[in-house]
């Protein structure tokens, strides 16, 4: 057979179309029978020209006249020349593996479609999607697309490689010869072409300039394909290099940074070009808005510490009635100062000693914070007995105000001290022999060394005056007493016992006439004693009644006996009982008969429920109430000039009267001066604000005044430890000498960042962390 | 904090929060982040005191004691100090020395919250991770049969409608009789709903409405975002940017002064106007912005005094009637703009919520109904609220399809579903899910909240302080040392950053619907649920 002839299969047999699949059967039986120029006649059949393998390393020409179907050398293979002498339709070089395809004419939609070798020269335009999905194998040429036209819509969507040539002479579309959204997921191969654009896709697609190699390259095929389009004239029109773009698929490292405008640049240029400057609200408020890092400093700190030294009383202070600073004093000791220590109570107090060290139940020592994790308080009474050696403080010049005290008992004696410290001019009336009141003349020996009491006393004789009355002062006497004196200070105590409204209750003995005889051994109970009245005096009654000789002691209350401490101590060790509820029938001589029948036998009977004041001297300007003088909380009564304080206001405590003195001294001070009293309104520190860890819980005992200013944790006053300054995350604290011995911790806000180290670790509870002021 | 304190039936352990903080003494540095940030200062130094014994066994010593003190986090166990899970301690930790933990346990806390006889007040969400939405498949895959589409190729134009669509003629012959026909604006289907200045902080407020304004002038999406009620800057309403608004008015009518003395500067008209009735997250509860963030600036756009809670009644207090009510809003709402805006209800999803849409499909100038399912989060409200009332959105918007199918109105009244679309993430999915149900657009509030801002909560009572201001995001905060944390351009990066992902995900669900222009609403065979007594209840293929 000659090769170099031309054998002609036509589409058409008998008026009718051949099927594809015939058509495709001879052209195959043409190939393997040696052929290798088919001249094919189509009538739309598919396929044509494409998987021609058999002809092996030898070119074979297929030539295909009248109506082409789709896909024209598809799956063609290399060697395969096929031309299209007219139009073809969709899909021409569909996954062309090869094959060299001219169309002598526009191409239909698909042209290339998943083309990874071969050329397809077109001579007109193309429609749709043409282009799309091509690879290049890279052992292999990468395939070439020609259009002499536009292409259409969608061009070279996906495509992986090899390069198309849009040549944009006599376009279909000269507006626009790329098509409507051309190289979409483009990723591979190049795209020249020559003519306007309506943009493509940028995500994956962009312009590069043409190199000269690749204007060489462009300029070499170029006439190729024009050769084989039969229009080589067109060279010279077409190969003006500035006509000619090339676009490249981007690299995957070229999309990240895809060409979205940055918002920045979109505030400025469109936000706040629109708003006006300072954008949303830049015209409501002129607050900075700009960012900030979480952790801040200044201003900007959401919680700022403040060393909150002394504004808070420590719970002792704010505890004890007569307002003794007992951490003040520990700091004193902890410095070295034992003597201040010592001296500071005389300003609180006239009886440190005989009160802190022996008579009050210390209730400093019961809301000692130390309670909170069960360790033992502060010992106070160890430091109130030191004070019996305490130095009398100065008495400043008198002022010339005169005040007279009614009552030398421990509110009396308090409240003349204070005022005499103040500088005026005070006289104690008092129908007592000796100074002191119950303090000296009821309570039992057992209970204070009588030393301790002389001692004090004859202190405050040294400074107070002192008019002794042998009789009841008269209302006239007090009316007179008001012009003599600028006010006058009622401390006359409770002395008229109560008594049980019950037969036989003459034979009662008062428990304070008992105590006072008692004290001088004044009285013989007898074998067997009954207190009526289970409360501390009751129980001084007993202890005293079992010194004196008694053996059966009973104390009989209609309630659960409120005694408590040292005297109810004393009391069971002289082992006497206590018994309720026991309501009295009537006294006999032989004991005391209850409701019940039952009668206690008794030698001596003390009755212990209360004493009254006796009041028959003031005047009536001075109001009472269930006979009592009634005070505003500066022991002012209803008469402006006139001040009561101690058990003729309310029953109460030694350290209750003392403290009542001070506080009224203080009021009558600031009045003498013109001023509203104010007292001192510091509420006690929240316990919890003191860190308790940095002591040993193991102390049940202290050994001494020093160890006691250790173990003290000085709750609200500063112990100048410097903790805070160490325990500083950011060194924003540091401590400040301010002379005279005063200090400060202080804080530097730009170096703060409000963390709370201060304040956890503060053991006194300094440090307080606050949120800070709002910003509006 | 003392181990031995006298207990209360209230005193609670750290074994009884919710939230424990775990801290470990060997990676601390003792820098005090962690309690400088600490938004509830759940935290706080503390000071720890170490026995060490020093035992001697021959006869010349005794044996001894050594206390040591050592520093470190301590964990409050007051109730009013509760950890909240936030995490800012290990955000800002250094060492990684601290971290919260969930309790495994059902916590204590939660039935001591109420001391002082307040019950819980909480921001946030419903804490319930389950969800109909969720479990929702798209079934339908077509690739052969509907033209099957290309997310990645193709070319979506995902819009939806807002405003009462009419058919052509009867658009027309409106037009011709009255020369009105409602007025629809062709928006993105998923919507920022409603969250109020002030509910917001300004900063988040801001960075929200730059991205919606991004999205629209850079890129060509109509997305758009509701006010909520609180109110709304005088230069956004005189703003072009204010076509990209819809103003919400509720029953408090915050700030709609300023909104009044806008109109005649308004460059653009809003998007539409929404009427809240109720809120998904606290249906039969009003609005309530808690004293703590009403600050001068928020109550200068409120037009309220600083320093006061700010109720919205659950109710509308002038109105007396469903007719009366929706007719008189929508009328003097549309009035308001010369009948050029859509206006439209927003009620939270109900059992009555088809009563409410048989009125306004009776209504010519309503123009849609917005839903809000119980998964909607909050600002504020009661924990009872948030946790127990409210209905499910997907039967809810179902019902109200079906019923205007029934009405052949289904095309003429959009709906819009709101209510935990993407609480657990699955934000286009759930978006998706309630459009073939039959919405024609989701509103999302929490997830936005998640995404472009950070915000911590999750469907674990993690976080949930909205209310009072001390979002450690600074999103729900008005206190500028909080929100300045977040910066408005960073919001609003994430906002474009998520609606283009957003519209990724949308356009694989659909395009394989074959669907690129118009949205597949209502439509319900292409959606399957492997639960037999949903599909029935949401008339879906049910597949195992």
């Amino acid at each position: 057979m000659n090769i170099r002839q031309v054998y002609e299969i036509s589409g058409e047999e008998n008026g009718q179309r051949v099927e594809s699949r015939i058509l495709e059967e001879r052209i195959q039986s043409a190939v393997a029978a040696g052929n290798r120029h088919l001249l094919v006649k189509a009538l739309g059949q598919h396929g044509i020209g494409g998987r021609l393998f058999k002809s092996g390393e030898e070119a074979i020409h297929v030539n295909i006249y009248g109506q082409c179907g789709q896909r024209v050398g598809s799956l063609g293979y290399p060697n395969t020349f096929i031309e299209i002498m007219g139009p073809a339709s969709d899909d021409v070089g569909w996954l062309n593996a090869g094959a060299q395809i001219v169309v002598h004419g526009n191409a239909g939609n698909g042209v290339c479609n998943a083309m990874a070798q071969g050329k397809v020269y077109v001579s007109g335009s193309i429609g749709a999607r043409g282009m799309t999905m091509t690879k290049h194998n890279p052992r292999l040429d990468p395939p070439e697309l020609w259009v002499l036209g536009s292409v259409g819509d969608y061009f070279g969507e996906f495509m992986a490689g090899g390069t198309a040539v849009i040549c944009g002479h006599n376009s279909q579309s000269p507006k626009n010869i790329l098509g409507y959204r051309p190289f979409v997921g483009m990723v591979g191969g190049r795209v020249f072409f020559r003519g306007p654009h309506d943009g493509y896709s940028q995500t994956d697609a962009k312009m590069v300039p043409i190199t000269d190699d690749q204007w060489t390259w462009l300029c070499d095929n170029l006439k190729r394909y024009l050769e084989h389009i039969n229009l080589y004239d067109l060279l010279d029109s077409l190969t003006v290099r500035e006509e000619w773009q090339l676009i490249m698929a981007r690299t995957p490292q070229d999309r990240v940074f895809r060409s979205k405008p940055a918002i920045s640049d979109f505030k400025s240029r469109v936000w706040d070009k629109e708003l006006g400057q300072g954008g949303l609200i830049g015209d409501l408020t002129r607050l900075d808005r700009s960012p900030i890092p979480v952790i801040t400093t200044g201003d900007l700190r959401r919680f700022v510490p403040v060393w909150e030294n002394r504004k808070y009383l420590a719970p002792c202070e704010a505890t004890c009635p007569t307002g003794i600073p007992v951490q003040q004093r520990w700091q004193l000791i902890r410095e070295g100062r034992v003597d201040e220590a010592v001296d500071l109570a005389l300003s609180y107090t006239p009886f440190p000693a005989t009160v802190c060290g022996y008579l009050c139940p210390n209730l400093c020592m019961e809301s000692c914070t130390r309670h909170l994790n069960a360790m033992t308080p502060v010992d106070v009474k160890i430091l109130g007995k030191a004070s019996i050696d305490a130095r009398t403080p100065e008495f400043p010049e008198k002022t010339g105000k005169k005040i007279a005290v009614i009552g030398g008992g421990p509110a009396g004696i308090s409240v003349a001290w204070q005022l005499r410290r103040k500088g005026h001019q005070v006289v104690i009336f008092d129908k007592a022999r000796t100074l002191g009141g119950k303090m000296a003349s009821v309570i039992p020996e057992t209970r204070i060394p009588q030393e301790v009491i002389q001692a004090e006393l004859s202190r405050v004789e040294k400074v107070i005056p002192r008019i002794h009355l042998s009789r009841e002062l008269s209302r006239e006497e007090v009316e007179q007493m008001k012009t003599d004196y600028d006010f006058l200070i009622i401390a006359s105590g409770a002395h008229k016992p109560r008594m049980l409204p019950v037969p036989g209750k003459d034979r009662l003995i008062p428990a304070l006439d008992f105590l006072a005889k008692a004290k001088k051994n004044g009285i013989r109970p007898g074998k067997k004693v009954v207190i009526i009245g289970a409360g501390n005096v009751g129980c001084d009654v007993a202890t005293e009644a079992s010194r004196l000789g008694a053996e059966d002691i009973t104390l009989i209350d209609v309630m659960e006996p409120a005694s408590f401490g040292k005297e109810r101590a004393d009391a069971e060790k002289a082992g006497a009982k206590f018994r309720w509820p026991c309501y009295t029938e009537e006294i006999l001589p032989e004991g005391v008969k209850l409701k019940t029948g039952e009668v206690i036998p008794a030698d001596t009977v003390v009755i212990s429920i209360g004493d009254a004041p006796d009041l028959g001297f003031l005047p009536d300007t001075v109001a009472t109430e269930r006979g009592f003088v009634l005070v505003n909380e500066y022991s002012q009564t209803t008469d402006a000039v006139i001040f009561a304080i101690g058990d003729a206001v309310k029953p109460g405590l030694l350290t209750d009267a003392i403290g009542a003195g001070r506080k009224a001294a203080e009021a009558i001070s600031d009045m003498i001066q013109g001023k509203k009293p104010v007292g001192d309104n510091r509420r006690m520190i929240d316990k919890k604000r003191v860190t308790l860890e940095y002591f040993d819980p193991r102390i049940v005992e202290f050994d001494g005044v020093d160890q006691c200013g250790s173990q003290c944790s000085s709750c609200g006053a500063c112990r100048d430890c410097g903790i805070c300054e160490a325990v500083c995350p950011r060194a924003a604290i540091s401590r400040k000498d301010r002379g005279n011995s005063e200090y400060e911790y202080i804080v530097n806000p730009d170096r703060c960042i409000g963390c709370g180290f201060c304040a956890g670790a503060c053991p006194c509870g300094i440090w307080d962390l606050v949120a800070n002021d709002p910003i509006e | 904090m003392l181990p031995n304190r006298p207990i209360t039936p209230s005193t609670l352990s750290i074994k009884d929060l919710l939230w424990q903080v775990l801290w470990n003494k060997d990676k601390c540095t003792l820098c005090g982040q962690c309690t400088a940030v600490c938004p509830v200062n759940a935290i706080e130094p503390g000071v720890f005191q170490k026995r060490l014994i020093e035992p001697a066994l021959n006869i010349t010593e005794k044996p001894g004691n050594v206390y040591k003190v050592y520093y470190g986090i301590r964990q409050k166990t007051d109730p009013a100090y509760a950890c909240i899970g936030c995490g800012m301690c290990s955000l800002v930790c250094p060492n990684d020395a601290i971290l919260p933990s969930k309790n495994e346990e059902n916590d204590k806390l939660r039935l001591h919250i109420d001391r002082g006889g307040q019950p819980r007040k909480r921001g946030g969400r419903r804490n319930v991770k389950d969800g109909i939405l969720d479990q929702i498949k798209f079934i339908r895959i077509s690739m052969l049969t509907d033209p099957a589409l290309d997310a990645g190729r193709h070319e979506f134009e995902l819009r939806t409608l807002l405003g009462r669509v009419l058919s052509p003629e009867k658009h027309l012959a409106l037009l011709k009789e009255n020369g009105w026909a409602p007025p629809v604006r062709e928006i993105y289907p998923l919507m920022i709903g409603g969250m109020s200045f002030g509910a917001l902080s300004p900063n988040m407020w801001e960075g929200l409405q730059m991205g919606v304004a991004y999205l629209n002038e850079e890129l060509g999406m109509p997305v758009r975002i509701c006010t909520g009620e609180g109110g709304c800057p005088p230069r956004l309403l005189r703003s072009r940017f204010l076509k990209y608004v819809i103003l919400q008015i509720a029953s408090g009518y915050f700030g709609w002064d300023e909104i009044i003395h806008a109109i005649p500067h308004m460059k653009e008209d809003p998007c539409a106007i929404e009427i809240k009735y109720g809120q998904g997250a606290k249906p039969g509860d009003g609005g309530l912005l808690m004293w703590y963030k009403v600050n001068k600036l928020i109550a200068a756009i409120r037009g309220v005094p600083p320093g006061i809670s700010l109720p919205s009644p659950p109710t509308h207090q002038t109105q007396y009637s469903i007719e009366e009510s929706v007719a008189k809003m929508i009328l003097s709402m549309s009035m308001a703009w010369g009948f050029r805006v859509p206006v439209y209800p927003k009620i939270s999803g109900s059992s009555t919520s088809l009563a409410v849409l048989n009125n306004i499909t009776r209504n010519p100038y309503a123009a849609g109904l917005a839903i809000d399912g119980e998964d909607g989060g909050t600002g504020a409200a009661f924990n009872i609220s948030m946790n127990h009332m409210g209905h499910p959105i997907a039967s809810n918007i179902r019902d109200c399809y079906l019923n205007l199918v029934a009405l052949g109105k289904q095309n003429e009244v959009p709906l819009f579903a709101g209510g935990g679309v993407g609480k657990n993430g699955n934000l286009a999915a759930n978006a998706a899910a309630l459009i073939m149900l039959g919405a024609s657009g989701v509103q999302m509030g929490k997830y936005i909240m998640q995404a472009a801002a950070g915000c911590l909560g999750s469907e674990s009572d993690r976080c949930n302080i909205c209310n009072i201001g001390n979002c450690p995001k600074g999103i729900t905060s008005q206190d500028p040392r909080l929100y300045r944390r977040l910066d408005p351009e960073d919001v609003a990066q994430r906002v474009v950053d998520v609606y283009l992902s957003f519209d990724t995900e949308l356009k694989k669900i659909v395009a394989p619907l074959g669907r690129s222009t118009s949205l597949p609403i209502g439509m319900s065979d292409a959606l399957g649920i492997a639960d037999h007594h949903a599909a029935e209840r949401l008339r879906i293929q049910y597949v195992v």
